[in-house]
């Protein structure tokens, strides 16, 4: 059904391949345009009985329980659960920031490893699939839908995003909130350089609308370890202006102010029941994927 | 500081080489495009009292290392405060010890006396500084003697222990000569001294005299005094005052008087005096109760065999000062006490030949000869005791012949002729005479020593009761030994001439009552006949010192008949001991000034050196440690602990590298 044959920097097929053996599922009960493999909260055709509820003139009468009125002498009709789809918003902070990596990857691209393949999962169990790239605002966005041309679509979003600009997530992340009108799995990922608190409200916001909010903090490892041997001129890559420091001398209250961020923000993931994953830019994304569609699985059936 | 090397100390500037580096560092700074600005911020804003402490500290500990470096090359000395002083090696290094007894006083607690002390201080002190050139002087007479090698200082002859006090101001006269006379660059001056008053003689008048000569010298002379000033605890110093041989009959005995002394007042003592006469000991306990106890006429029978001289010592246990526990003492038959009259006033040479003519003593015999001006060299001058002169003072001949008898060590008299001429003597000459309308009485006179001192019972001589009714004026310089009202001498004796009294009156009656108040002058006569003797007899007592060492070397060689063991017998004048020249016996002691304990303050030391580069370090007894020590290796220890300290500085406080990562690990796996 996925025609793409476009080569991608960000999407592995034996990867892909052995993601595939596990669903991305839902936490929550989600409302699809369609049947699918997820939960919905309206009452469907599925084989799992849901409840009885009283006739009511109008209703199916193939649906009435003759059995339960040969006992009671009264008309109830059987309910079955509904299975929908799921709509999977990809938010991708694209902030200048993104663009760090000490390493071989950058933020951006590990973003897009995790982006890609999710959207590849998703899309292939028959969900909607959107992604949003945002940055001081929304810089891109494509709404969720089904159709597999509209996957090449947001791979072609993934790939042309580039880092540029400073950060506005907790605002932008209001203006989904209100954006997405129907629940959905919105997958945030970003380096969540922004205060906590405003962060914190932004998620809370989420939760009201009912979706279903996972976050990726994507961290690399030099901005945990912080070690330079030498006075470094430090340029903002968010565009803010330049910092001259001896890291030898401010390393340790650099390393305490991150700690304190982190304790924050774990707070915060605590108290909004946000699906969180905190990554180091090192670690396989191959492996994250594995730990987070498994983690999801585990939460399946929750209507 | 001092320093062996300090052209090296023209690298401290090096010591801001840190300083330098880190500002090099700070510019060749790296630019790294960073994404946690707000980490850096907020690491930034932190509190940064401890970091910027920390960060000075590092920087301070590494310039001190580099000047630990810098210092410790330059290999500097520890010299206690003498640092202070500053200059580096010497050229030269001349060092004045006073080795006189006093010198050799030991502390109770340890072994080596303060000369001992001195001289490995010394030994070691200059063995580090390695001056140029090292000189030792002890005598001005011999002068600064040049050593290979300080550490020889030890056990040098030269600077080892003495009986004769040191006269310092002659000493250094003669150390500024050496310095005249052998330019040379930076000399620095080292004076070893227990700061007695007899060894300084501050009230000597060449001290002004040194010390401007020594500014005035073109090159740099650093004084340096090593001080010992602290007095011997329990000392206590014998000395046989008076030694006299009597004969009755067949038998002869020595009578002595014999003084012991301490410095400063202790409990009761039962002292134990040992005298060894002839090979025969004999001993008597004397009391000590105050500071000091005399033993007098004591009584010492003699064998019969023995001959007519003799020689005798006298010691006390040994106690902290060893050089002032023991005395010797000659003795012989006494002489005839022969004296030569010279007046042409037969009124004042009549009584002249009475006081001179009646011996002291019922042994004794007395003979004067009467001779006159021109016709002296007929007198029996090589047993006269005294010249009494009433007459011109002597010219041309009579004045050697009168010369050669005061040079000898006899003593002379010099009374007023009726007509005064211009001819001196000793550089005193008669001035006019004066007729005093009412006789006056004499004011004032010595009465602790000379020829007029009181009697041994301590009574005063009645020179209150002479009438003195015409007066000859003494013109010179002279120091009087008795004054008329209005501070004219009637008994003067000039400088430098000990031997030479002047009388400013004659015994004539129409002159003065000496004749009839005839005590006055008889005892003033028998003095100066005892003093004569002392001089003139077979056995003689002397101090050591100048006088002793010209005897030694003016007649027959001195042949040390006893002596302290551990001294030297090549020093003869400046060891104690009883020496035989000919039939002649001379017992040598340390003077009596040396038992006195009188020290110079140091202020008045400090006032002797004012204007010259002078410094003090007070030695202590026993505690042989060199005064200079380099100290290099306290500064590579210095840079050591700086390197260290600045090492742990340097330290991260945690290992954050590691840390940080792995804490993100297990929150994400927690999660």
């Amino acid at each position: 059904m996925f025609t793409d044959r476009q080569p991608r920097s960000f999407l592995d097929p034996q990867v892909l391949a052995r993601l595939s053996a596990v669903p991305l599922v839902a936490r929550r009960p989600m409302v699809g345009s369609v049947s699918g493999r997820h939960a919905s909260p309206h009452r469907g055709s599925s084989v799992e009985f849901a409840e009885y509820r009283k006739y009511v003139p109008g209703d199916d009468l193939r649906r009435l329980d003759w059995r339960a009125f040969g006992r009671s002498d009264r008309h109830y009709v059987k309910e079955y659960e509904a299975d929908t789809n799921l709509r999977l918003c990809l938010v991708l902070d694209t902030s200048g920031s993104m663009g760090f990596g000490s390493g071989e990857v950058t933020k951006i691209d590990y973003a897009r490893r995790l982006c890609g393949p999710l959207g590849y999962l998703a899309a292939q169990q028959g969900d909607a699939v959107g992604v949003s790239c945002v940055a001081e605002g929304i810089v891109r966005s494509v709404p969720p839908r089904r159709s597999p041309a509209h996957l090449r679509l947001v791979f072609d979003v993934l790939e042309e995003a580039r880092p540029a600009g400073p950060t506005r997530l907790p605002e932008v992340l209001h203006e989904l909130a209100e954006t997405i009108r129907q629940r959905a799995v919105v997958v945030i990922v970003s380096d969540l350089f922004c205060d906590p608190s405003a962060l914190a409200s932004a998620l809370s916001h989420l939760r009201f609308r009912r979706h279903d909010v996972a976050v990726f903090h994507l961290l690399d490892p030099q901005e945990m370890a912080f070690q330079f041997q030498r006075p470094t001129r430090f340029l903002d890559m968010e565009g803010g202006g330049a910092i001259f420091a001896d890291p030898i001398d401010i390393a340790d209250r650099y390393h305490r102010a991150v700690q304190a961020y982190l304790d924050d923000l774990r707070r915060i993931v605590l108290e909004s029941a946000v699906d969180y994953h905190r990554i180091l830019t090192d670690e396989p994304a191959e492996q994250v994927l594995a730990r987070f569609l498994v983690g999801r699985a585990a939460a399946r059936g929750l209507r | 500081m001092t320093f062996l090397q300090p052209w090296m100390l023209v690298a401290l500037p090096l010591v801001v080489l840190p300083l330098i580096i880190h500002l090099i560092n700070q510019r060749r700074f790296q630019t790294v495009p960073w994404a946690a600005m707000q980490f850096l911020l907020a690491a930034k804003a932190l509190s940064r009292g401890y970091s910027r402490l920390r960060h000075w500290l590092i920087m301070l500990l590494r310039m001190l290392a580099v000047a630990a470096v810098i210092l410790a090359v330059g290999r500097p000395l520890s010299r206690g405060w003498l640092a202070l002083a500053g200059g580096g090696r010497p050229d030269s290094a001349i060092v004045v010890i006073d080795r006189s007894p006093s010198m050799q006083a030991r502390d109770s607690s340890a072994g080596d006396s303060k000369l001992d002390t001195a001289r490995r201080q010394l030994a070691e002190s200059l063995s580090t500084l390695r001056p140029g050139r090292c000189l030792v002087v002890t005598d001005a007479a011999r002068g600064p003697e040049e050593v290979a090698d300080p550490a020889m200082i030890v056990d040098l002859p030269l600077a080892g222990p003495a009986a004769a006090s040191t006269d310092l101001p002659a000493v250094l006269h003669s150390a500024y000569e050496f310095i005249r006379e052998n330019p040379a660059g930076t000399t620095e001056l080292w004076i070893c001294s227990d700061q007695r008053a007899n060894d300084w003689r501050t009230e000597d008048g060449g001290w002004a005299g040194i010390r401007d000569a020594f500014a005035k010298l073109p090159q740099q002379v650093r004084f340096q005094l090593l001080s010992f000033p602290a007095p011997a605890a329990g000392n206590v110093a014998v000395r046989v005052t008076a030694a006299r041989l009597e004969t009755a009959g067949r038998d002869r005995r020595l009578v002595v008087t014999v003084a012991v002394s301490r410095q400063e007042d202790g409990p009761r003592l039962m002292l134990p005096l040992r005298f060894e006469i002839g090979g025969v000991t004999t001993a008597v306990e004397v009391e000590l109760s105050g500071r000091e106890a005399v033993l007098k006429q004591h009584s010492i029978p003699l064998e019969k065999a023995a001959g007519p001289s003799g020689w005798g010592r006298v010691s006390i246990p040994a106690d902290a000062n060893l050089a002032d526990n023991e005395f010797f003492f000659v003795f012989d038959e006494p002489p005839p006490r022969r004296a030569i009259v010279v007046a042409d006033d037969p009124a004042a040479r009549r009584p002249l030949e009475l006081v001179a003519g009646i011996p002291p003593g019922k042994d004794e015999t007395a003979i004067v000869d009467v001779a006159a001006p021109g016709s002296l060299a007929t007198a029996g001058w090589d047993e006269a005791a005294v010249l009494l002169w009433q007459s011109p003072l002597p010219e041309g001949r009579d004045r050697d012949i009168v010369q050669a008898h005061v040079d000898r060590g006899g003593q002379v008299v010099f009374f007023p002729p009726d007509v005064p001429t211009a001819t001196a003597f000793a550089g005193v000459t008669w001035g006019g005479w004066t007729s005093h309308a009412t006789a006056v009485v004499p004011e004032s006179w010595r009465t602790d020593q000379d020829l007029l001192s009181n009697t041994l019972a301590g009574t005063a001589l009645p020179l209150g009761e002479l009438e003195i009714r015409r007066s000859c004026g003494i013109v010179g310089d002279a120091l009087p030994l008795a004054s008329l009202p209005g501070s004219a001498a009637l008994f003067a004796r000039p400088a430098g001439a000990s031997g030479v009294t002047f009388c400013a009156t004659t015994p004539a009656p129409r002159d003065s009552s000496l004749a009839a108040e005839g005590i006055v002058l008889y005892a003033l006569v028998q003095r100066a006949i005892d003093r004569g003797l002392a001089v003139l007899g077979r056995a003689r007592q002397l101090d050591a010192g100048p006088v002793a060492v010209e005897l030694a070397a003016a007649d027959e060689p001195w042949i040390r008949r006893a002596g302290p063991a551990a001294t030297s017998s090549s020093e003869p004048g400046l060891q104690a001991g009883v020496f035989a020249a000919g039939e002649r016996l001379f017992a040598v002691n340390r003077p009596a000034a040396e038992d006195a304990s009188a020290t110079v303050a140091d202020d008045r030391i400090d006032g002797l050196f004012r204007g010259l580069g002078f410094s003090r370090i007070t030695g202590r007894t026993g505690v042989g440690d060199s005064i200079v020590q380099e100290i290099w290796r306290a500064f590579l220890i210095a840079m050591l602990l700086a390197i260290i300290g600045e090492g742990l500085l340097s330290l991260p406080r945690r290992p954050q590298a590691n840390a940080a990562p792995a804490g993100i690990r297990s929150v994400e796996a927690a999660a």
